[in-house]
């Protein structure tokens, strides 16, 4: 059917679901387990789908009293988010709400982490509290406020970006010290190359920072129309796709690269922004989210565009894959949340 | 650009409060948030005061200043405001305003300028007025001991000259006279206990260009700007209409090289062969200026501008406004217009 080439929304409406949730979508995952898809609301609320049959009733839980403010799968199954009422709580499968930490009054718990080894962490201004399977494990001090936390894919290492650089902290280390990586300005969200050997950070310019942690050798990637505020390694490493422009730009993290190599830019020419990227955990796939609500996955190779969702739902603020790559979850800026099934059938 | 067109404002005003440690910023905000507006504020707090803060919704924020673009002391913003502010966004519950109250030491510079630095900040919400608390009894001496208290009068757009209970009648003039020497431009209210009236500190849009210059300063001429503070303001006007190529090279060129000295510049500005003013209003080196409709009927077209800074170079600057003057050649252009 020619007619299914130009419906953007033809995988959405054949192959998804899609809900009003009537606020601001902060984040979208999947849970480790694979059970179910979840979404974080700014207005304190989740909403969980369960993954065997997307198009059924996705249940509502109110988990913060004011927003949530970040949300990742949590350690085994679940989620965990953080939120400004400055609580760290685990949302299970069926919808029970724990609470794993009160971090104070007035405080905002702006990011949350975790790593299937038992680990957790919240960063609540400059501090970044790390949680182990027996509770809080440790409480590590910046010089200023944290803006994002990642843990490596081992779990060895937690990092921390902030003002003037990132930090480096092994999490069982008992001596608390980190490996200060420095670059002048504000860094704002810190993640770890896959086979941990780059740091790239996003910064409150339009441009991304990172090092290579054997030598400490800078890596400077700008020319960015906006603040990137998404960015995404390929399963292996090769690539690092970035939101901030109005294409999706890819960085080689091969051959020499970044340094002196220039990014690719894939699914560009309509002017419009990109917000959000995933890349697929298998193959070499991207799928970008833009300010007009246009959900779309690319091929790195072939440069093969295919359209999820079309435009028009509001600036996308959250994009997931689940594990296996057989499903996509995007949430907008202004409440649309959907999920697609793209597992042969 | 067609006319302008007037597009629903859906930017949510912030209210900066400054001032001292002790002149009652603390107190004034508990008077905004327990009267009964049925408003929903945001409060932003950096500092614990003696007295708590009774609103719903506080964020305490450790104060923190960023620069941008490897070390430009003029862009400075503040971190944990671009933090704070986006994630309020992101809220269900849509705020009818965001008040943020400084620490007595601050510089209120930062914050201004993250209004127009960060784009999700500018894209949110909107900088509402600049409101600095003084203590009518301690100002003369918080002027001596420290630049910021005439940093923090100089941004004002409004001073609440606070504890008039502890002054006389002339101690009072002798302070609204040194205010004024700092930035004729800021509206006076005078208050105990900070009691003004709320809509006199909210919902002024102070820093929209259409206010620009709105209020003119009476009570000082020209000449009578000195009175050996360190902050002082100077201000210009020319008849003739500017050249607007010769005016945006020559306040691009000052901006970039005395801007750290320049902490407030405003103007209303005539263009040779253009019937809409021009405003123009800049924050140390970040300017923002746009036309804002026809000269008002009958009102003359004379261009002013007005320097709030420190080390200002009078014939300096006046030689360079007025060397903006459109030459016959372009203003005989303009003359089809009339």
């Amino acid at each position: 059917m020619s007619e299914t080439v130009t419906d953007a929304d033809f995988l959405l409406t054949h192959r998804g679901k899609a809900e009003d949730l009537d606020a601001w979508v902060v984040g979208a995952a999947f849970s480790r387990d694979g059970k179910s898809a979840g979404f974080a609301l700014g207005d304190g609320t989740l909403r969980l789908a369960s993954t065997g049959d997307i198009t059924g009733d996705w249940q509502r839980v109110e988990a913060h009293e004011g927003a949530c403010l970040s949300m990742v799968a949590d350690i085994a199954s679940g989620f965990l988010t953080g939120g400004d009422d400055g609580r760290m709580v685990r949302t299970a499968h069926d919808g029970t709400v724990e609470e794993l930490a009160n971090l104070g009054a007035m405080k905002w718990v702006d990011c949350v982490a975790s790593h299937p080894d038992g680990l957790r962490a919240a960063s609540v201004g400059k501090k970044l509290h790390v949680f182990g399977k027996g509770g809080p494990l440790k409480v590590l001090e910046h010089p200023s406020s944290v803006g994002g936390i990642a843990f490596d894919a081992k779990g060895k290492r937690v990092a921390a970006a902030h003002y003037n650089g990132a930090s480096l902290w092994f999490v069982n280390s008992k001596e608390d010290k980190p490996r200060v990586l420095p670059w002048k300005g504000s860094h704002q969200g810190v993640w770890f190359s896959p086979d941990g050997t780059h740091v790239v950070t996003t910064m409150q310019e339009n441009a991304l920072h990172g090092w290579r942690l054997a030598d400490g050798q800078d890596m400077r990637m700008s020319g960015y129309q906006s603040k990137i505020k998404s960015v995404s390694f390929t399963a292996k490493g090769r690539w690092l796709a970035t939101a901030g422009a109005d294409c999706i730009v890819l960085w080689p993290f091969f051959a020499g690269g970044p340094m002196g190599k220039p990014p690719m830019e894939l699914a560009g020419g309509d002017g419009v922004l990109c917000t959000r990227v995933a890349c697929h955990p298998q193959h070499e796939v991207v799928a970008a989210g833009f300010d007009d609500g246009l959900v779309l996955m690319a091929e790195i190779a072939s440069g093969k565009v295919v359209p999820v969702a079309a435009p028009g739902r509001g600036p996308v603020s959250a994009l997931a894959w689940n594990a296996t790559g057989t499903q996509l979850a995007f949430g907008t800026e202004t409440g649309f949340g959907g999920l697609v099934d793209l597992s042969k059938r | 650009m067609s006319d302008t067109a007037p597009t629903e404002d859906t930017t949510i005003p912030v209210t900066v409060l400054t001032g001292y440690l002790g002149a009652g910023k603390t107190t004034l905000l508990n008077r905004i948030l327990s009267e009964d507006h049925g408003k929903k504020y945001a409060v932003v707090i950096n500092e614990f005061g003696e007295l708590g803060v009774d609103n719903d919704l506080v964020i305490d924020a450790d104060e923190e200043v960023f620069e941008m673009n490897n070390g430009c002391i003029c862009c400075t913003v503040r971190g944990d405001l671009v933090r704070i502010l986006g994630s309020l966004m992101k809220r269900r519950q849509k705020l009818d305003g965001i008040i943020v109250e400084t620490t007595g030491l601050a510089d209120p510079a930062p914050v201004a300028q993250t209004f127009y630095m960060d784009e999700d900040v500018k894209r949110a919400t909107r900088l509402d007025a600049i409101v600095t608390l003084v203590d009518a009894k301690n100002l003369a001496a918080r002027l001596a001991d420290s630049k910021e208290a005439a940093s923090q009068i100089a941004f004002a757009d409004i001073v609440v000259l606070n504890k008039m209970d502890l002054v006389t009648e002339e101690e009072a003039a002798e302070v609204e006279r040194r205010i004024a020497a700092i930035n004729p431009y800021a509206e006076i209210r005078r208050a105990t206990k900070s009691a003004v009236p709320i809509e006199t500190v909210m919902g002024r849009d102070a820093f929209k260009l259409e206010r620009i210059l709105e209020r003119e300063p009476t009570f000082l001429t020209e000449d009578n700007h000195s009175h050996n503070e360190d902050v002082m303001s100077l201000s210009f006007e020319v008849d003739q209409p500017l050249d607007e190529a010769k005016f945006q090279n020559w306040i691009g060129e000052l901006l970039q090289t005395k801007g750290q000295d320049l902490l407030r510049t405003k103007g209303v500005l005539a263009y040779a062969g253009e019937d809409r003013r021009f405003a123009f209003q800049a924050v140390h080196m970040i300017a923002d200026g746009d036309f804002i409709g026809p000269w008002p009927e009958g009102s003359p077209r004379k261009s002013k501008i007005v320097f709030i800074g420190r080390d200002l170079n009078r014939p300096r600057l006046r030689r360079g406004f007025e060397s903006c003057v459109a030459t016959e050649a372009s203003t005989a252009t303009g003359a089809g217009a009339e």
